[in-house]
């Protein structure tokens, strides 16, 4: 079976060849799907269009196959992904506004990266984008199932025996039994599920950078996962808590970003190792979990490929961010977890949710497990291997300072500062010691509006004066 | 001589009985563990929001709904966003239940039996406005309609349910603080409680109307999220837990037909302690009665209401038995005459009446107001929280003084029984080993009801603790919440079956006892018409008529006297 299924994913990596030869191998290679931000406006996706939006010329040049199979097997999916991407892109653009790259996005064209030459770098920013693109589809989805406006999201049957009776009966008649006697409570764990198959689908970690891609995509999962927090109501005997009723709820995106953010400034430069080098299945490795607590398994050669820790600046923060963090809530990362966590029911149901999901087969699903069961080392041996929800990169940013098409760098020319700040926002900063231009702009809004209900609003308009700069 | 089956019954014949109700209680236990599912189920519903509709806006019977044919067009972020008004007032936040899965429009049965909702509301202050973080008591105005769909309806055909204008009061802490707003999550509040849910789609229509004059909803920033959590009961528990009142209904009122016969075929007018125990058998047969098969017909909205009241006289009159089963126990009473209700308990049974007209009164005031208004709490108005809690605490305190008294009347009891026991060996070899049993026996009921009184508030507590389900290996799984809930009701049924059984006056006459106890009877007589009670023991010799409902009790008047 295993050898089967080498023999498929070869085909089909012939068979993709052609439609990815502009790009580097292994480097953007599941990275393409992030065009669909700017295919449609989300508005124009709902669920009763998705059928001709899928036959969409844009969208099946920027999806691969298994991502355009996943699509149309799920109605309704194409309008969250479209959502997720934007998420993810204006949650960058917010996170990074005051710094020197902006998550600028280029206009799509076809065969180009949505965000530009820079993800061909495997720099802490190309970290970042994977994991907030990751978190934000993990995000996007379970929040469409929420919303009703995906149909396929699954059940969480971990918590309930299924009726004996509905077990004989096949098909919907079934389902509707199983919905009658035990309920459909939410499963979150199928938004990542999803992110997976969707996500990851590029990256087989065969090499260093497809690893780096699939980690930073698991880091964005997780911290979607150890964000979410439980709600109870007690609805027993007179309102008494012999009754109880858990739920799970998903943080807003936005506390996502900001520790996400928060792990780019203290994000791990990975390198290659030793056990990495000879077995590219890395069956050897253990899991990122395990490692977090043991020492580094794959003897890395103090200083590897000879380069110097260069970026050493982040790296006092990292220890510190893995040092508070606990990994607790990383189940996925366990190929066989057999450990609950006692406040996080549904986040574990995710690989029983996977097993029993439209039929995979079991050698395949337990070698997607491998796909996620590696251990990245630090390029500096004296550092923590990262954990499993730490940003890695593997070489360092460029300055981002000056305009260079070729690596897909805009500049910060034209880009607005703050005179008073000494951070990266600060003017001296972000315009390179260039200088800076000042303005005066008069902006009008509405204000001290006053209300009734229903329906009248009176408004005054107001007119501020704001001055800002702007890098040479 | 004769008493009750308990005293009667060989130790063989009671260790079988035991065993067997205990095995009746195992099966219990995993009919709920091993065959029900979770007891309530829930469904998620992140609201969509939808522009309304100029001009129907205060028109009942319109409604905008998410999915079908003519679903209103969900509104972005982003589109709200550049509103220069965030649309203030045009908003519709729009729940339709319940959601899709697996590929298919699932629809609500009967047999789910009642629906809760309850709201999440996640909001935003901006840092710029003058308004940068949400009030103490923060007051939210919501006008809430909900409307349900049958499956044969059509698509649009939504018909008002119940519509209300409610106030809640939201308490909200800081999620994110970020330099242009800062994001506050705020606890759950309860939106509505519908008893029967009788229909196949509901949905919910939310609107926070803006209103300067009136001062409403002047003070929330701007809502991001609203996410409704719809708690239904699952319709497999409702099926075992209907089975299971099915098969206990008609062995609990056999065995009080059986009890009361048996009763009347004595001559004598019964003693409290039997009217207790058939007062007890009737409530728990009330409570067994499976009333809510009729609601799979019928729409039957105060079903909520009713099994917290059938509930409750249940425990009340559990309560009361306990007291009084105490009581009859006493070796001294103060009053020679027969005892009753009135005369003899009613100081002692004013904590339980007391307890349960307040947890009455309390629950009327939510529930039978929630039959008018599905969108009522009394806990979300703080005028409200306080009379509810003051209730609360009122059958709180009623409780403890009752169990304090209770303890005190069964440590009495202990007491008095070591006491007399000292003069046991100077009666003769047959009457001791008799009496030692009874006592033997008395202490082995009190044991059994610590028992279940320990078991049931362990397993509640274990309820809670654990996570809901407990693995055993990897095929069987124990569904922890529903083999409680199934276990603990079991439990107080084969309680009070083998009560009525084992404190049945007995038949059966004490072979050994008939010659050898001639002098030892006489000697009753004697103490009883010394202590001019209404008891006849002339009459035990011939045991045509055993009136003393328990020799125990006999034994520990007389003894009162010796």
């Amino acid at each position: 079976m295993d050898l089967s299924y080498i023999f498929i994913v070869c085909l089909l990596a012939l068979c993709s060849a052609d439609a990815e030869s502009k790009q580097k191998s292994g480097r953007g290679r599941g990275s393409m799907w992030w065009g669909i931000a700017k295919v449609g406006e989300p508005n124009n996706i709902s669920p009763i269009s998705t059928g001709i939006m899928y036959m969409d010329p844009a969208i099946h040049s920027t999806l691969r196959r298994k991502q355009r199979r996943l699509v149309r097997d799920n109605p309704g999916v194409l309008g969250a992904l479209v959502k997720g991407a934007n998420m993810a892109i204006s949650e960058c653009q917010h996170q990074f506004r005051n710094r020197r790259w902006n998550c600028s996005t280029r206009n799509f064209l076809r065969g180009k990266n949505l965000f530009g030459k820079i993800v061909d770098r495997g720099c802490r920013e190309t970290g970042f984008i994977y994991a907030i693109t990751s978190a934000a589809v993990t995000h996007s989805i379970a929040r469409a199932c929420s919303e009703g406006t995906i149909e396929s999201c699954t059940c969480d049957y971990s918590h309930q025996t299924r009726s004996p009776q509905a077990n004989h009966q096949a098909g919907s008649v079934a389902g509707v039994r199983d919905w009658e006697w035990g309920g459909c409570s939410d499963n979150i764990g199928f938004g990542f599920k999803f992110s997976r198959e969707f996500v990851d689908t590029g990256e087989r970690g065969r090499n260093l950078r497809e690893k780096m891609n699939l980690h930073n995509n698991e880091a964005g999962r997780a911290h979607v996962q150890a964000e979410m927090r439980q709600e109870c109501k007690c609805h027993g005997m007179s309102g008494s808590c012999t009754v109880k009723t858990c739920w799970m709820r998903l943080a807003n995106f936005r506390v996502i970003g900001d520790n996400l953010k928060a792990r780019f400034d203290g994000a791990t430069r990975v390198q290659v190792s030793n056990s990495l080098r000879q077995s590219s299945n890395a069956v050897a490795v253990v899991s990122p979990n395990a490692a977090g607590s043991n020492s580094v398994v794959g003897g890395v050669s103090g200083g590897g490929n000879g380069l110097p820790a260069s970026v050493s600046g982040y790296d006092d923060e990292e220890r510190m961010l893995n040092d508070h963090m606990p990994e607790l809530l990383l189940d996925n990362s366990h190929p066989n977890g057999k450990q609950h966590h006692p406040n996080m029911p549904s986040p574990n149901s995710l690989p029983v949710a996977g097993a029993r999901a439209r039929g995979h087969g079991r050698g395949r699903q337990g070698r997607k497990h491998n796909r996620y069961h590696f251990q990245l080392n630090p390029h500096n041996p004296e550092h923590k291997p990262p954990g499993p929800k730490d940003i890695v990169y593997l070489e360092p940013s460029p300055s981002f300072c000056e305009k260079n098409l070729r690596q897909g760098i805009l500049g910060t020319h034209g880009r607005q500062c703050n005179d008073t700040s000494l951070g990266v926002d600060g003017c001296d900063l972000m315009c390179c010691g260039r200088g800076y231009r000042t303005q005066e702009v008069v902006v009008v809004e509405r204000c001290a509006c006053t209300f009734h209900w229903c329906c009248e609003v009176k408004c005054k308009l107001c007119r501020t004066k704001k001055i800002i700069h702007t890098c040479l | 001589m004769s008493g009750t089956i308990l005293e009667n019954l060989s130790g063989r014949k009671l260790s079988i009985l035991v065993s067997s109700l205990m095995l009746c209680q195992v099966a219990c236990f995993l009919m709920g563990g091993l065959y029900a599912p979770v007891p309530a189920g829930h469904q998620t519903v992140v609201g969509i929001k939808c522009r309304d509709v100029p001009g129907r806006q205060n028109d009942t019977n319109f409604f905008l709904y998410s999915r079908g044919n003519g679903a209103c067009k969900s509104l972005q972020d982003m589109d709200i966003e550049q509103d220069p008004l965030k649309m203030a007032n045009q908003l519709v936040y729009v729940f339709q239940m319940p959601l899709p899965r697996d590929n298919r429009t699932l629809d609500y049965s009967r047999w789910q039996q009642n629906l809760i909702g309850v709201l999440q509301v996640d909001i935003a202050y901006d840092s710029s406005s003058e308004l940068r973080e949400p009030p103490k008591e923060l007051q939210l105005t919501i006008d809430t309609r909900l409307a349900y769909r049958n499956k044969k309806d059509a698509d649009t055909d939504w018909k008002l349910y119940a519509h209300s204008v409610e106030q809640r009061y939201l308490d909200c802490h800081a999620a994110h603080v970020g330099l242009l707003e800062t994001l506050y999550t705020c606890d759950i509040i309860p939106l509505f409680e519908l008893g029967a849910l009788h229909h196949n789609f509901y949905l919910l229509n939310l609107r926070f109307p803006i209103d300067t004059p009136k001062r409403m909803n002047l003070q929330f920033g701007h809502m991001h999220d609203l996410t409704l959590t719809a708690i239904h009961q699952n319709g497999g528990f409702t099926q075992v837990w209907l089975l299971l009142k099915t098969l206990l209904f008609p062995f609990v009122v056999g065995i009080m037909i059986w009890f009361w016969r048996r009763v009347h075929i004595l001559q004598r007018s019964p003693a409290l302690l039997e009217y207790m125990l058939l007062y007890l058998g009737g409530a728990l047969s009330f409570l067994n009665l499976p009333l809510e098969y009729l609601t799979l017909s019928i729409e039957m909205p105060y079903m909520l209401l009713l099994s917290d009241v059938r509930q409750g006289i249940f425990y009340a009159m559990l309560l009361s038995f306990w007291l009084v089963f105490a009581g009859e126990h006493m070796l001294i009473q103060d009053t020679p005459n027969k005892s009753t209700i009135r005369s003899r308990y009613w100081k002692h049974l004013s904590a339980v009446v007391v307890g349960c007209i307040s947890l009455f009164v309390f629950d009327i005031c939510e529930r039978g107001v929630q039959l008018r208004n599905p969108f009522y709490s009394i806990w979300t108005t703080p005028l409200g929280a306080k009379v509810a809690m003051s209730f609360i605490v009122l059958a709180g305190v009623s409780a403890a003084i009752y169990f304090l008294f209770l303890c005190f009347m069964v440590w009495k009891v202990f007491k008095d029984i070591g006491d007399k026991r000292t003069s046991l060996p100077s009666m003769s070899q047959a009457r001791r080993l008799h009496y030692e049993g009874l006592i033997y026996r008395f202490k082995f009921l009190m044991l059994a009801t610590l028992l279940c009184a320990g078991l049931t508030v362990a397993g509640f507590i274990m309820g809670q603790m654990a996570e809901g389900h407990w693995k055993w290996n990897e095929d069987i799984e124990i569904q922890l919440t529903s083999a409680f809930l199934t276990g603990v009701y079991g439990m107080w049924n084969i309680y009070i079956f083998a009560l009525i059984i084992l404190y049945a006056p007995s038949h059966k006459q004490w072979p050994t006892m008939r010659h050898s106890d001639e002098t030892t009877q006489s000697n009753e007589n004697i103490v009883a018409s010394a202590a001019s009670e209404e008891i006849e023991f002339s009459n035990l010799p011939s045991d045509s008529n055993p009136s003393e409902i328990s020799s125990l009790t006999s034994f520990t008047r007389k003894v009162a006297f010796d």
